[in-house]
């Protein structure tokens, strides 16, 4: 049978890399014969090295090649052209951006850089665009919660970044300078070499930019001037046939101009990795990571130079971690793991420094009890200082239908922490009117303390329910999928659905003297998303592809349907402002998920020009952005929805000389603006601010 | 001809039909859906200073704004609304309760809360309004990321007034002239309106013209 054929590649693949080689270092085959299949090679679904179409679970891989060929410097770019991956703006003027997948939001995604997690969010969402993708080699995306391998966090899903390893014995490097509208000046150089035993990599990145402004009306601007630079350098050893050495240490600068006022970002990350393979068949690694993180904000008057505002946060990670895999037979493995992660953090809206304490062990058993049908089944378990421990098990499985048709399944838990901010907050905000937030943990002395300053008008909750333990937020994904390939065409069909409970939420503690309120953080909402995805790819020749990816969502809040259901949510017309009872149907759904995303993409290339060029087009159908009628949810009378709109993505590049790579291109060509419905009267506030075009100059050497 | 004599026939059936309502039940004056607009409530301090200025009395006899320090049933400051009916609550330049007010939080459109009977009616007290005050707490929703104040729809305020007589309360907007999309940067707010059912008829407790 054909499957057979299939099949060889791939143990053929996970003998002589499980077996012999480390984990998570697939280029280490460049020389094999294999190099096509090898190359479509992921590490974040199992955390083992998998063939991409082999997987029981949905993962998108976004290869180098992509990453070069369409000219984008930053994360946040890249995943936006992906099949359900979506950068959504928050709706805040200014604010940040973050990732959506399968509907759910950044807070629940984990970002991962070689598989160790980076920290550092606001609010809960981490800012993509301060990951440099110019010494990357794929970005792998697993979609669905992947709590059992790796804890708090991975409910939407993981994206790891994976970085480039050396592989040439002589000095191979580049230097590249790419020039974009809005002065955004991006300079990167990478130095890599590998010797018989000894690799070693350096890779340092400059942007800056004069920022660009979404409110042209309105003085400043949105994303204000900055610089930033990042710095990686990275040492591969090999002590003998069976053990060798990862270090790996990469800082992150950036400063924002808002002078007289600072803003300032720092992200440091340490890795050592120790690889050993005791047998032919077990491997060992011993894994120990250190990440800190840093923002500094200094609001000054500018007028007077007084300090308005200082806001520091500084927060730090460190995890030993082991991991054991062991080959039982061909296509079998158990790997096993544990850890233990020291956390701490340190802001200026905390009564003092915090710190968590947590430990997890993980178990996985990858295994195909009949030739075509494969079952990965894992659990994890994590054990922390602040909140309940979690079980966090999953279960996935793929079948082969025929040879070319093959249906997937899974099921798996995710959860979340409850984060620093929702345990230790201790804020009033003077400016703001005097409205006081307390983390849980805090909660129960921040009100005794304003009782004893006689700021509490009354209590609204019951005095024995402050301070009660918040549960993680968890949720169950399940996706069922089919994957169709034959010849120049795959197609891959999700089916997804997600359900989230014990969402954190805030509610009112007390009621204050001076007419504001007192907030703490519950356990309260509950939610799902379900849709598909659907992603074709047609490649008539390995010189052209076209490909197609769709996803339908939906999203709602389910305490938000069953009141809909009684009758109890009422919205106002805003014309007539006339009470209307609502309908399920007027409910739109959760605030920032579009219906309809679909993305079309080709690339090109012409070897007798040494040229290539690619286009590139999502579409993000209609979303709503917040409630305006004060009904607690988006509904039809919300006038706060942003139109469908389409971006289109241009590049085109040329090697000169061999070592001359020119590109040129335009991201938005169409030059969309959109409008912002949360526009003030009478002033403009986009959704986009319009064409950038750019050019690099690549040198390799 | 006899069209017209048709058509005064119909018209007197009518008007006999007319009178002869009016004469089946004690005579009561006719309860009025009206609008208030505009009702200025400002408010001195917040923003982490402390909060004062005399709360604008309402009356719905009269459907006006009053000075009386007892004919009053409604008083309001920024966001704060007091009945006449309790004890004052503690905060600054606060009117004093003379009245037997009271209000009773429903929810629902408007036409469908019909009569007070039955409800049971909170007086304002020490340390709490009896239409709570706080976002989401009493009348209105304040959206963080709009800086928008907005009347909870479907929030129907049935009130007892100074003098025991019944009305029901809608609001409607915090912003002068009631713009359908408030922006909190231009337009004043502390500006009520609201809709509003008041039965003149005492011991009658029917919201409904």
């Amino acid at each position: 049978m054909s499957l057979n054929k299939n099949n060889i590649p791939f143990i053929f693949f996970l003998v002589i890399t499980i077996g012999v080689k480390a984990q998570e270092r697939p280029s280490i085959q460049k020389d094999s014969i294999l190099v096509e299949n090898l190359d479509e090679v992921v590490v974040t679904a199992t955390r083992t090295i998998r063939q991409l179409s082999s997987l029981p679970l949905p993962v998108t891989l976004i290869p180098k090649k992509q990453l070069e060929q369409t000219g984008v410097t930053r994360l946040n770019e890249i995943l936006n052209e992906q099949t359900g991956i979506i950068m959504t703006p928050d709706a805040t003027i200014g604010g940040g951006e973050g990732v959506q997948i399968q509907g759910i939001a950044s807070d629940y995604i984990l970002v991962l850089i070689d598989g160790v997690p980076v920290v550092g969010r606001s609010s809960g969402n981490l800012d993509l665009s301060r990951f440099a993708i110019g010494n990357i080699k794929q970005i792998e995306v697993v979609k669905g919660p992947s709590s059992s391998l790796f804890g708090s966090e991975a409910l939407g899903g993981v994206i790891n970044i994976i970085t480039e390893k050396p592989v040439s014995e002589k000095v191979a490097g580049q230097v590249s300078h790419r020039v974009a509208s809005f002065n955004n000046q991006n300079t990167n150089f990478s130095l890599n070499q590998r010797l018989n035993k000894l690799g070693y990599s350096f890779f340092a990145d400059r942007l800056s930019t004069d920022g660009y402004d979404l409110s042209p009306n309105q003085e400043g601007n949105t994303v204000n001037p900055f610089f930033n630079y990042t710095f990686n350098g990275r040492v591969f050893y090999d002590f003998s046939e069976t053990l060798d050495v990862y270090a790996s240490g990469r800082h992150f600068f950036q400063e924002f101009d808002v002078s007289p006022s600072t803003s300032e970002e720092k992200d440091t990350n340490l890795q050592l990795r120790i690889n050993h393979d005791a047998s032919k068949k077990t491997n060992l690694q011993y894994e120990f990571y250190y990440t800190n993180y840093v923002t500094n904000e200094r609001a000054v008057d500018p007028i007077d130079n007084e300090l308005l505002i200082e806001n520091d946060f500084d927060q730090k990670l460190f995890r030993p971690e082991i991991r054991y895999n062991h080959i039982i037979k061909e296509g079998n493995i158990i790997s096993l793991g544990g850890g233990y992660n020291f956390e701490s953090l340190d802001r200026s809206l905390f009564a003092e420094t915090v710190s968590f304490d947590s430990q997890y062990v993980f178990a996985q058993f990858d295994f195909k009890p009949l030739e075509k049908f494969n079952i990965i089944a894992g659990a994890r378990f994590d054990n922390h200082s602040e909140y309940n421990s979690q079980l966090s098990p999953k279960i996935s499985a793929r079948y082969q239908l025929s040879e070319n048709l093959a249906i997937k399944a899974s099921v798996g838990s995710g959860f979340k922490a409850p984060d620093f901010r929702q345990l230790y907050l201790d804020f009033t905000n003077a400016a703001g009117g005097g409205y006081s937030v307390f983390g849980k943990e805090v909660e129960a002395a921040g009100i005794e303390r304003l009782q004893n300053n006689g700021e509490i008008a009354t209590l609204q909750v019951n005095d024995s329910e402050l301070g009660e333990q918040l549960d993680a937020e968890s949720s169950i994904g399940y996706n069922l999928g089919f994957t169709y390939k034959k010849g120049k065409l795959t197609a891959d069909l999700n089916f997804f659905r997600n359900d989230f409970k014990n969402l954190i939420d805030t509610r009112i503690l007390a009621a204050k003297t001076n007419g504001q309120n007192v907030f703490g953080y519950i356990n309260r909402e509950s939610v799902y998303t379900q849709g598909l995805e659907i992603d074709m790819k047609y490649s008539p020749s390995n010189l052209l592809s076209f490909s197609v990816g769709y996803q339908l969502l939906f999203a709602y809040d389910k305490d938000k349907l069953d009141d809909i259901s009684n009758g109890e949510v009422f919205a106002r017309d805003p014309e007539t402002l006339a009470t209307i009872q609502l309908e399920k149907s007027d409910y739109f759904g959760l605030e920032n998920r579009s219906r309809h995303t679909l993305n079309f993409k080709t690339f090109y290339e012409i070897p007798r020009w040494k040229a290539n060029a690619n286009l590139r087009i999502t579409y993000r159908g209609r979303f709503g952005l917040t409630d305006r009628n004060g009904n607690g949810l988006l509904d039809d009378f919300d006038n706060s929805f942003v139109d469908g709109y389409a971006l289109v993505n241009l590049a085109i590049g040329k090697t000169f000389l061999k070592h001359y790579q020119l590109q040129l291109g335009a991201n938005n060509l169409l030059n969309f603006k959109g409008s912002n419905p949360l526009a003030a009267q009478d002033s403009q506030l986009l959704i986009n601010p319009g064409i950038q075009l750019f050019t690099k100059l690549n040198i390799q050497f | 001809m006899k069209t017209n004599f048709k058509l005064f026939s119909l018209l007197f059936v009518l008007i006999a039909f007319a009178s002869c309502s009016d004469d089946d039940g004690p005579n009561l004056v006719p309860v009025e859906s009206k609008t208030a607009s505009n009702i200025a409530a400002p408010q001195t301090g917040g923003q982490g200073q402390p909060v004062g200025g005399v709360f604008t009395k309402f009356n719905f006899a009269t459907g006006q704004v009053t000075t009386s320090e007892t004919e009053w049933d409604l008083a309001f400051r920024g966001t704060t609304v007091a009945v006449n009916g309790g004890v004052v609550t503690g905060t600054a330049e606060e009117p004093s309760r003379s009245g037997n007010g009271g209000a009773s939080v429903q929810s629902g459109t408007f036409g469908s809360i019909t009569d007070a009977d039955g409800l049971t009616f909170t007086q304002d007290a020490d340390g709490a309004f009896a239409i709570p005050s706080g976002s989401d707490n009493g009348w209105y929703n304040y959206n963080f990321m709009t800086n928008i104040v907005s009347a909870i729809p479907g929030k129907v305020f049935v009130i007892r007034t100074h003098d025991g007589k019944y009305a029901k309360v809608e609001f409607l907007s915090y912003y002068e002239d009631a713009p359908a999309n408030p922006d909190p940067n231009t337009d004043a707010s502390r500006f009520y309106t609201f809709n509003y059912v008041y039965n003149p008829n005492a011991g009658e407790t029917t919201l409904t013209q």
